[in-house]
């Protein structure tokens, strides 16, 4: 394999920065926080820009692009539950334009009139409280609800700009033309590349946020980052974030091709996404000194939002027991 | 970015396999072990000669230079199918790996055939005299003088470290030209035949065994080194070290890379704990691969870019020892045992010639320590890769 990004996706990659840079700078990120300013037209600019279209898993690729810059910008629209957790639930099931979520587990449906019947609370779903639809995985199939037939409770959360809320289903009747043909365990796996390269881009940002104040923060009559210790605690963050990001976009490729080493790819990028963050939120808080402290500094955002990132769909610690033991059913099946 | 191949890079990988199958070498014939890095055994002089000649040997380089044109993706997989097969290729490593390469990015032509091509072919082998006991991290500041004295340079000084000097035929040797100018720019770099008059070598163990005897000190009393074994220009050495540095930095992490896969392979994780650290190494493994595969595509395209091969020399020499730490740990006191192979043998590969999990463990310092330290790399990558200021 060849990991370099090719001439068109480069150009992407620009034309993504570049809007990213002018649609969600950081001040918009704090006026959502601080000033409850709305993120609703940020996310018609996203459909506008043909970024919401990206549900096709053969574009993997160029989705995980827009998914890095916006772990990056700490987003504060629901593109991540849209793209990578509805979408690939629904196949087509959704409204152009409509915002998504997934409800992964703890709804169950039973048969009735032809039709089924949901029922059950999921707490912890990714912008539950403010999809347009949810796409809902039962033992009976995918069904695709529209929110006004679920009750939901926004869960407030450390990450001050993620939506996560507490979703219930009460006797909410569903039919087949409301049922999806998706591969959930396919759709499951887009979800996590889609956290993993949220948290890198996030573990980006929060490295550039450290390199830029190392380098102006003097004392012993010296920038802080000429001293070896700060460097090298900079050194290991670049490592980890590299690795990360080589194996997001190493399941963002695997998910293009619907390649069959798609499972352990998209384990592994949310494993060492997950070791990453450890890492860059330690040490970055720790290299700011006390101003990692404040909730000024816009450094919060990007570490919180990488932390969050670790809480859902399993840690690293669990997707390592999944990767240890896909690959030693792989050498068993190779070696026969 | 791309998993798989097209049809023209598959086809050139079944045609290295069918090379492969028709020249490797059987255990029985490679049964003389090479006893250090200088050392080829007469089997594995003919292996490797074979190769060069077929255009295997480095498949990027020209056939005059044991390659093929290869492009970048058929250069990757052919690293990948040495690699799948534990194969080594040279059992000179740093020679066709860092000697040759740099000769052929500083020689003059003339070098390139009197000294690159017979190292390529197996016919002599070389070893690196960079460090010296007062130059090791900071080899700028190395001591070694060669005067110029018209046609010839007078060499005195000592190098040490410099693994398999008592074996090879030639040294690269990194000597100082000019004593007065800053300590970069009095640098030279020197062609010297182990041979002559006024070069002492003295082999010495490492913590391994008292037969592993790689390292060496090398002495050097009024050697005379002929004018035209200049590699490089004179007093511009520290560029031809960097170019060095860059082979070298590139052979470890594939080596590292070798030693990872070697390691997936010989251990089976059977506890929670055993596993929760062997996927860590799946994941280091797959992740150099991925890294390492774009900075071989920079390399064939001519951009040089040393700093990041730091990234892929310090990631790849840690993940190892720490693989390789985990696993000699988890095989209890049968691990005690030395030096007994605890884990697999594979007659043509490098590493395991002394495969207990200890021997492996013990060698991966090699990989954390030589070619720049973890710390030095670590500095590299803050200041040249980040930009942080330097002290
Ligand atoms: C297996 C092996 C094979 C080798 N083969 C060769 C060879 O063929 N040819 C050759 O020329 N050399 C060879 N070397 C030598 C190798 O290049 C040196 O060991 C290496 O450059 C480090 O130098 P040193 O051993 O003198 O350690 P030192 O430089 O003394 O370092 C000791 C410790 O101090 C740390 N340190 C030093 N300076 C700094 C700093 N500025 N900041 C932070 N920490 C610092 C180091 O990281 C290290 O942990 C080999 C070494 C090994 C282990």
């Amino acid at each position: 394999m060849l990991f370099e990004f090719d001439a068109e996706q480069r150009l992407w990659q620009d034309t993504v920065q570049k809007a990213v840079a002018k649609e969600c700078p950081p001040t918009l990120v704090r006026a959502v926080v601080d000033a409850g300013t709305d993120p609703a037209p940020l996310w018609r600019v996203y459909g506008d820009l043909g970024w919401t279209e990206l549900t096709d898993p053969a574009d993997a690729v160029e989705l995980s692009i827009v998914l890095e810059e916006l772990g990056r910008a700490t987003d504060p629209t629901p593109y991540l539950a849209t793209l990578t957790q509805f979408a690939p639930l629904a196949e087509g099931l959704g409204e152009p334009g409509g915002s998504g979520t997934a409800v992964f587990s703890g709804i169950t449906a039973q048969q009735a009139d032809g039709g089924w019947v949901l029922e059950g609370t999921a707490p912890h779903v990714l912008d539950g409280d403010r999809a347009d639809r949810l796409a809902v995985v039962t033992e009976e199939g995918v069904f695709v609800v529209s929110a006004a037939d679920v009750t939901v409770v926004r869960t407030p959360v450390f990450d001050p700009v993620l939506h996560v809320a507490e979703v219930s289903f009460d006797q909410v009747r569903v039919t087949d033309r409301d049922r999806s043909a998706a591969d959930p365990e396919r759709a499951r796996d887009i979800a996590l590349m889609g956290l993993a390269l949220t948290m890198v881009g996030a573990c980006r940002r929060a490295l550039d946020l450290v390199l830029d104040h190392v380098r102006t923060r003097h004392q012993f009559g010296a920038p802080i980052g000429s001293f070896q210790a700060v460097q090298h605690k900079a050194a290991d963050m670049h490592v980890a974030v590299e690795r990360a990001r080589a194996l997001a976009y190493y399941a963002a490729l695997t998910i293009a091709a619907d390649d069959p080493r798609r499972r352990l790819a998209a384990a592994m990028a949310k494993a060492a996404a997950g070791e990453c963050q450890a890492l860059v939120f330690r040490n970055a808080v720790q290299l700011f000194g006390a101003m990692g402290h404040t909730w000024e500094n816009d450094l919060q955002f990007a570490i919180k939002r990488a932390k969050a990132g670790e809480l859902m769909l399993g840690g690293a610690a669990e997707h390592r027991a999944l990767i240890a033991d896909l690959t030693a059913e792989e050498s068993r099946a190779t070696h026969v | 970015m791309r998993l798989t191949f097209d049809a023209d890079v598959e086809a050139f990988r079944a045609e290295f396999a069918a090379f492969l199958e028709a020249n490797l070498p059987e255990e029985a014939e490679a049964a003389e072990r090479s006893r250090s890095t200088g050392h080829v055994p007469g089997w594995a002089r003919r292996w490797q000669r074979s190769q060069f000649d077929a255009g295997w040997l480095l498949p990027g380089n020209p056939p005059e230079y044991g390659g093929r044109n290869a492009t970048v993706l058929q250069q990757y997989v052919h690293v990948e199918e040495l690699s799948r097969r534990r194969i080594c290729r040279s059992y000179n490593p740093q020679g066709v790996g860092i000697i040759a390469a740099s000769l052929l990015s500083f020689g003059t032509e003339e070098q390139k055939l009197r000294w690159a091509v017979p190292i390529l072919r197996a016919e002599i082998t070389a070893a690196l005299g960079m460090s010296e006991p007062g130059a090791g991290s900071d080899l700028a500041s190395l001591r070694t003088r060669a005067e110029p004295k018209g046609d010839h340079f007078l060499v005195n000084g000592q190098k040490v470290w410099t693994s398999g000097a008592h074996d090879a035929d030639v040294l690269l040797t990194f000597v100082r030209t000019d004593p007065d100018a800053p300590k970069h720019r009095g640098i030279s770099v020197l062609l010297i035949p182990t041979d002559g008059p006024g070069v002492t070598r003295r082999p010495f163990a490492s913590y391994t065994g008292p037969e592993d005897k790689d390292f060496n000190e090398v002495f050097f009393e009024n050697v005379r080194v002929p004018a035209g074994n200049l590699v490089g220009p004179l007093n511009e050495g520290w560029r031809v070290a960097n170019g060095s540095l860059g082979h070298e930095r590139t052979l470890m992490w594939l080596g590292e890379a070798e030693r990872l896969d070697a390691v997936m392979r010989d251990f089976t994780p059977a506890t929670a704990l055993d596993k929760d650290w062997y996927a860590t190494l799946v994941m280091d493994l797959q992740a150099l691969r991925l890294l390492g595969s774009a900075a071989l595509a920079r390399a064939a395209r001519g951009e040089q870019d040393v700093p990041a091969l730091s990234v892929l020399k310090v990631f790849g020499s840690e993940a190892a020892q720490r693989a390789l730490e985990r696993a000699l740990e988890a095989s209890g006191p049968d691990g005690l045992v030395h030096p007994a192979a605890t884990a697999p043998y594979h007659h043509m590969s490098f590493d395991d010639d002394s495969a207990s999990w200890f021997n492996r463990f013990a060698r991966s310092f090699g990989g954390t320590i030589a070619g720049g330290t973890s710390e030095i790399q670590r500095t590299i990558i803050a200041e040249r890769v980040l930009g942080l200021p330097r002290r």
